[in-house]
């Protein structure tokens, strides 16, 4: 295993056994603080408390990586602790890019930005998801953390090509990728895929993770299980056949 | 969903999207034409699309109140719980990013919702698990615990003012119902037996311990007594509140100092009243 990632809420606490657990933890491991619950492109005022608290946790840690995600989650002054879809307008652009900017500069550090799973898209958007990281990287100097199996799971969501996905995002932009498995699930007489990481990566998700190696080089990679997280060796597996593909992706890139 | 003229496309987006989270059941119904124009229909229809971030949305919210209040879901059933969680979500939704904090408001809202019922005594039971909830995050004390040894040569004037700083992960729940019993039943290693209301009162001091949630069953009067300190009270006045004997104090000093729970102990300035 070569690094850890946490996800910053659940080190926002004053003390105790879990922060202590990831501090013996990031003496071993390089470590990546990934958020979920900024809601970045919301409209409604930037929640400064949690932004507060996921300054702590940076300090405290001094991660590698610090990563959120290009949604919404509140509004109204209500929180849905969920990762929310933005329309890809120029309107969102503008304000997700802002937002960016703002957090950047209260954490003093560049973020990464990762694309979202999403169940439906919006007649306003002007541009393709890629279009749209691509414009957010050159408006507020975040980076990408690019969820490989997100574009798939929107793929079959949507009908995006995630080929054009990766050829329309910057190259020197993404600088780390996470893997997941998804839900499939029957809703009337369509598939459609639940981002759950719930299981094992799918075959799809692998192929299209080494076209992500060829085009963005060998970057550190996260697969994500936590959901009926299965037995150790099962997830050690896993981490084994991502670090394969990045030594594969290495002494072609040397 | 009426916005000022003013608001932009993806401030009434939101708000709309947002309305139709909050729409119970099936949701179908209640959702706003505008909102599912705004969404592609490519044969999927968009209400059943919106369904499924509904649906997410209030299952990370039930989620996060089964993980704090585990023992009131194994009591009251798994059905009974999500009606609770979905009512209480109505009242009381979630405020932060953090879902750490969804159940904070769970134990007073629950008391007023099952008041003169006989199930009245759930909201203490769910009020003894935001404790254990508390106690696991609170903050670490940046001093080691004291000895009893510090009161050594005291005398009884000083000691009566004296104003005790407790643990942080300290919390106190006095109850008209056997709530630690229940609890110590219903852990993954308890019995499951059922406790009788008769089994009465019970008094509870929470602490954290290996990296746990201990329960200590304590006389009731103690126990107020240690909440009167820990609200900053000085010795003598914490014994007024709580009624408790001159003769059973030194029992319970031990106690909290051989249990570790006294950070820092400060004599009050000369002259100063309770």
């Amino acid at each position: 295993m070569g690094w850890i990632e946490a996800h910053t809420e659940n080190y926002f606490q004053d003390g105790g056994p879990q922060l202590r657990a990831l501090e013996r933890a990031r003496t071993l491991y390089p470590l990546s603080l990934h958020g979920v619950g900024l809601g970045l492109g919301s409209v409604a005022p930037l929640d400064r408390e949690h932004l507060r608290r996921v300054k702590r946790a940076i300090e405290r840690f001094e991660p590698e990586l610090v990563s959120e995600h290009a949604c919404w989650g509140h509004s109204g002054g209500e929180h849905f602790n969920d990762l929310l879809p933005l329309p890809q307008t120029e309107e969102a652009l503008r304000h997700l890019a802002s937002r960016v900017r703002q957090v950047q500069d209260v954490l003093g550090r560049q973020i990464l930005v990762e694309n979202v799973s999403s169940y439906l898209a919006f007649t306003s958007s002007q541009l393709t998801e890629w279009e749209f990281l691509s414009a957010l990287v050159e408006e507020s100097g975040c980076g990408l953390l690019l969820d490989v199996n997100n574009i798939y799971v929107n793929s079959v969501n949507l009908g995006i090509d995630p080929l054009q996905y990766f050829a329309g995002v910057p190259r020197g932009a993404v600088q780390e990728i996470h893997l997941a498995g998804h839900l499939r699930k029957q809703v009337g007489d369509r598939i459609l895929l639940i981002d759950d990481h719930g299981s094992a990566v799918c075959a799809e998700v692998w192929q299209l993770y080494e076209q992500a190696l060829r085009r963005f080089g060998p970057v550190p990679t996260l697969v994500e299980w936590d959901t009926d997280v299965p037995a150790l060796d099962v997830l050690v597996a896993e981490a084994m056949r991502a670090d394969q593909c990045l030594e594969r992706a290495h002494d072609l890139a040397a | 969903m009426t916005l000022p003229p003013e608001s932009t496309g993806l401030a009434r987006l939101q708000a709309c999207f947002a309305a139709a989270l909050r729409v119970s059941g099936d949701g179908s119904p209640g959702l706003d034409p505008g909102l599912i124009a705004a969404i592609v229909d490519d044969g999927f229809a968009p209400a059943a699309r919106l369904s499924l971030y509904r649906n997410n949305s209030r299952a990370m919210f039930t989620g996060a109140l089964r993980r704090s209040f585990p023992v009131l879901e194994r009591r009251v059933g798994e059905g009974y719980f999500h009606r609770l969680a979905a009512e209480y979500r109505e009242a009381h939704p979630s405020r932060s990013g953090d879902l750490h904090w969804i159940g904070e408001r769970f134990p007073t809202w629950l008391a007023d919702r099952l008041a003169g019922t006989e199930y009245a005594w759930l909201a203490d039971l769910a009020r003894l698990e935001w404790a254990c909830e508390e106690v696991l995050v609170a903050a670490d004390p940046s001093v080691p615990a004291l000895s009893i040894a510090e009161l050594g040569g005291l005398g009884p004037e000083t000691l009566a003012g004296l104003r005790f700083g407790l643990h942080p992960a300290l919390r106190c729940v006095s109850s008209r119902f056997p709530i630690w019993s229940v609890w110590r039943a219903n852990q993954p290693d308890g019995s499951g037996a059922a406790i009788a209301a008769e089994t009465g009162a019970e008094h509870v001091v929470v602490t954290r311990s290996d990296d746990r949630p201990a329960l200590h069953l304590r006389p009731q009067n103690e126990v107020r007594f240690i909440a009167a300190l820990a609200e900053g009270r000085p010795l003598l006045a914490a014994l007024e509140i709580a009624d408790l004997p001159v003769g059973d104090l030194a029992a319970a000093l031990s106690w909290l100092f051989q249990t570790g729970l006294v950070v820092a102990v400060e004599a009050s300035e000369p002259g100063a009243t309770a």
